[in-house]
């Protein structure tokens, strides 16, 4: 990230804020409000995820004076949220602490924003739960109540001229395990969660029962090398369900789909390692996750690049292939490559040592063809 | 306290010009105070075509409205209030000087940034409203009745670059009751027969000392101001004040303006003119220097501030 029209106070504080915020924040339309430096950039939009959507927030500071502490413009919606208003009583350790941050400013200590931030992201959690919370629909009200106890709950009110009203839940699933720990060798640096948003349609008077809320998986986009949420099918809500019933036999189903994707990495290992034989040791191979392997293969003098790609699906979905000559370029000087490979002789009944011999078999083949296929490419 | 709603606030042509002029020629964003004076204004309707309903067919509506008279620009942000948005009233005090008319508000003008209300501005309107109340003039009513209220005009530059228009501006009361900026439409009042209806509520002031023309020997007054020194001590302090923009002209002699004498004394007149006029002139010219000289100090102090800041130029 490029911080190099800011002064230098502010690109410290942005430094920090954006590589130290649990959350991923992102920075956009980054401008300057100075007259006669049009180039010292002092006013940006930071976008801050919550409840597993995004709110803008526009952070204003003054190049002209840099000592002065910066201030906020929110979302249009959400005139109401007064974050630093007198009404709101202080009543825990965290509100104070975003006064003092706000009062006792310091432009040379680079972790202030970020104190900033988080202090009204924490106020801002609590507004939208007070609104949520004087929305008039009994169910809106009984699932609060039920579903209260469990931590990290966000939650959101939406309405507007032509949106219709709705309350938003984003509750983080509880497993009995930690997904970073399965994983041998794990490369994320945060823990691995899943959300569950449920968006709850607020009923007009004339409507009589309540519509199913709909229901949307949501994880962090690095899970999806493991495990994709998108492909789990969510168990049925069935009328006069409420949260509280439906969550752990969500969390139950998925504790087992993850721990089965989990194993079948050892399974994709399993596979690679039998090629090992036919193909000799893989040029390059993906360790943790055995989502990739690349073998170097011969027939006759023609030398060429097996690629295989597998997908969560494998082995009841086949690897697909690609195949890459070493010897021939195309007029862009760029190697000859086939296009994807997903049609042939498979079975996941079979041993790996089958798939193997059965896989290799199919290569020895589809090299000729390659091979001609090269040698046109060439022409 | 009453929490009433204005009807909507009045500004004149070049008081906003000079408003957006301000803003616009500030290195960044700036703030500061607004003055002017609150209305009651009764509008009443007689209608004649419904007799049936004949004890209802006048209605009298009240109407508050807020006129921007003038402002104070600080120059800066966080001006009168720190950066948690509490007013405080003392820097107000230092800032307003001698402003004749009452305060009413604030204001905010920033540069490339939305035009809505920012959670500081929201804050200092908040605690402004609740240390200083807007009294409401009324006509009918000499006891006048205070608002827990404030104006606040917001002035911006649109984030993008546009064609259309290079200045925002908008309009805003602080209600108490919830606590929100509520926008309100900003009437532009400008001279001119469409504009005549505007001025019935506007009372005309000027800042020139009232004109006791015969202070001097007259046994009546002398009766008259017996005890009052200070009446005295003011009325020639008055006088003085005349004498030096009439350059030593006495008042008495303006009648031999007409008559015989008048063609000799035009002359004399016209001297007189011509000498305050190479004294406003001069004046110009030292305001001038002053201001260069203001001009030069402010760019320095940029400049130094920049260094604090660490901001290469």
């Amino acid at each position: 990230m490029e911080f190099e029209g800011f002064p230098p106070q502010i690109a410290d504080q942005l430094h920090y804020l954006l590589n130290h915020s649990p959350d991923s924040i992102k920075i956009e339309s980054v401008c300057s409000g100075n007259k006669f430096n049009p180039k010292i950039l002092d006013r940006f939009t930071l976008v801050i995820p919550y409840c597993l959507e995004t709110i803008k927030w526009d952070v204003i500071y003054n190049s002209e004076y840099a000592a002065t502490p910066p201030d906020f413009i929110f979302g249009p919606d959400d005139e109401g949220f007064m974050p630093c208003s007198s009404t709101i009583a202080p009543d825990d350790g965290q509100t104070s602490l975003l006064e003092k941050a706000l009062s006792e400013w310091n432009n040379e200590d680079s972790t202030r924003l970020l104190v900033l931030i988080q202090g009204l992201r924490d106020r801002y959690v609590a507004y939208q739960r007070s609104r949520v919370g004087q929305v008039d629909d009994d169910r809106v009200k009984f699932e609060i109540s039920t579903v209260l106890t469990r931590k990290g709950i966000e939650m959101q009110m939406t309405s507007g001229v032509d949106k219709p009203e709705e309350v938003k839940f984003a509750v983080p699933l509880v497993m009995d395990m930690s997904i970073n720990k399965l994983v041998v060798g794990c490369p994320w640096k945060h823990e691995q969660k899943i959300y569950l948003q449920v968006v709850y349609p607020i009923l007009r008077k004339i409507e009589s029962a309540p519509s199913a809320p709909r229901l949307r998986l949501v994880s962090s986009s690095d899970l999806r090398s493991l495990f994709s949420v998108e492909d789990v099918k969510l168990p049925p809500w069935i009328d006069g369900m409420c949260l509280a019933e439906y969550l752990p036999h969500l969390e139950e189903t998925l504790e087992r789909q993850i721990l089965e994707a989990v194993s079948e990495i050892f399974l994709r290992r399993s596979f690679v390692e039998a090629l090992t034989p036919f193909l000799g040791r893989p040029l390059e191979a993906d360790p943790t996750f055995c989502t990739k392997a690349s073998f170097l293969a011969a027939s006759g003098p023609f030398t060429f690049v097996v690629h295989f790609f597998f997908s969560n699906q494998f082995p009841k979905q086949q690897p697909t292939l690609m195949l890459q000559s070493c010897q021939h370029l195309n007029q862009f000087s760029v190697p000859v490559k086939s296009s994807l490979l997903t049609e042939y002789p498979w079975s996941p009944r079979w041993e790996v040592g089958r798939m193997a011999e059965r896989l290799c078999d199919f290569l020895t083949d589809e090299a000729m063809n390659f091979k001609k296929y090269c040698n046109e490419a060439m022409l | 306290m009453d929490d009433l709603s204005l009807e909507k606030i009045e500004i004149s042509g070049p008081t906003l010009a000079s408003l957006i002029q301000r803003a616009s020629s500030s290195p960044g964003n700036v703030d500061g105070l607004i003055f002017g004076q609150i209305h009651r204004i009764v509008s009443t309707n007689l209608s004649d075509d419904s007799p049936a309903e004949s004890f209802a067919s006048s209605s009298s509506s009240d109407k508050i409205v807020a006129t921007v008279t003038s402002f104070l620009c600080s120059g800066k942000t966080v001006s009168f209030y720190d950066p948690l948005g509490r007013v405080d009233s003392r820097r107000i005090d230092s800032l307003r000087v001698d402003s004749p008319d009452r305060l009413l508000g604030w204001f905010s003008a920033r540069r490339k940034t939305a035009n809505r209300p920012s959670m500081r501005e929201l804050a200092v309107a908040s605690s402004l409203s609740s240390q200083f109340h807007l009294p409401i003039k009324d006509p009918e009513n000499p006891k006048s009745t205070n608002m827990a209220s404030c104006v606040f005009i917001l002035l911006t530059t649109p984030t993008t670059d546009q064609l259309i228009h290079t200045h925002e501006y908008r309009a805003y009361q602080f209600r108490y009751s919830n606590q929100r900026l509520e926008p309100r439409s900003l009437g532009i009042v400008n001279i001119g027969p469409a504009f005549r209806e505007h001025y019935g509520s506007f009372s005309p002031k000027s800042g020139f000392p009232p004109l006791i023309c015969e202070v001097s020997s007259s046994a009546m007054n002398v009766d008259h101001d017996e005890g009052s020194l200070s009446a005295i001590k003011q009325a020639v302090k008055d006088q003085k004040e005349i004498d030096a923009l009439a350059d030593g002209l006495q008042v008495g002699n303006l009648k031999r303006l007409v008559g015989a004498e008048a063609a000799n004394y035009t002359g004399g007149i016209e001297e007189m003119y011509e000498r305050m006029l190479a004294k406003v002139e001069s004046l110009a010219l030292e305001v001038e220097k002053s201001s260069a000289r203001v001009l030069e100090l402010d760019n320095h102090n940029r400049k130094l501030r920049y260094r604090v800041a660490r901001i290469g130029r």
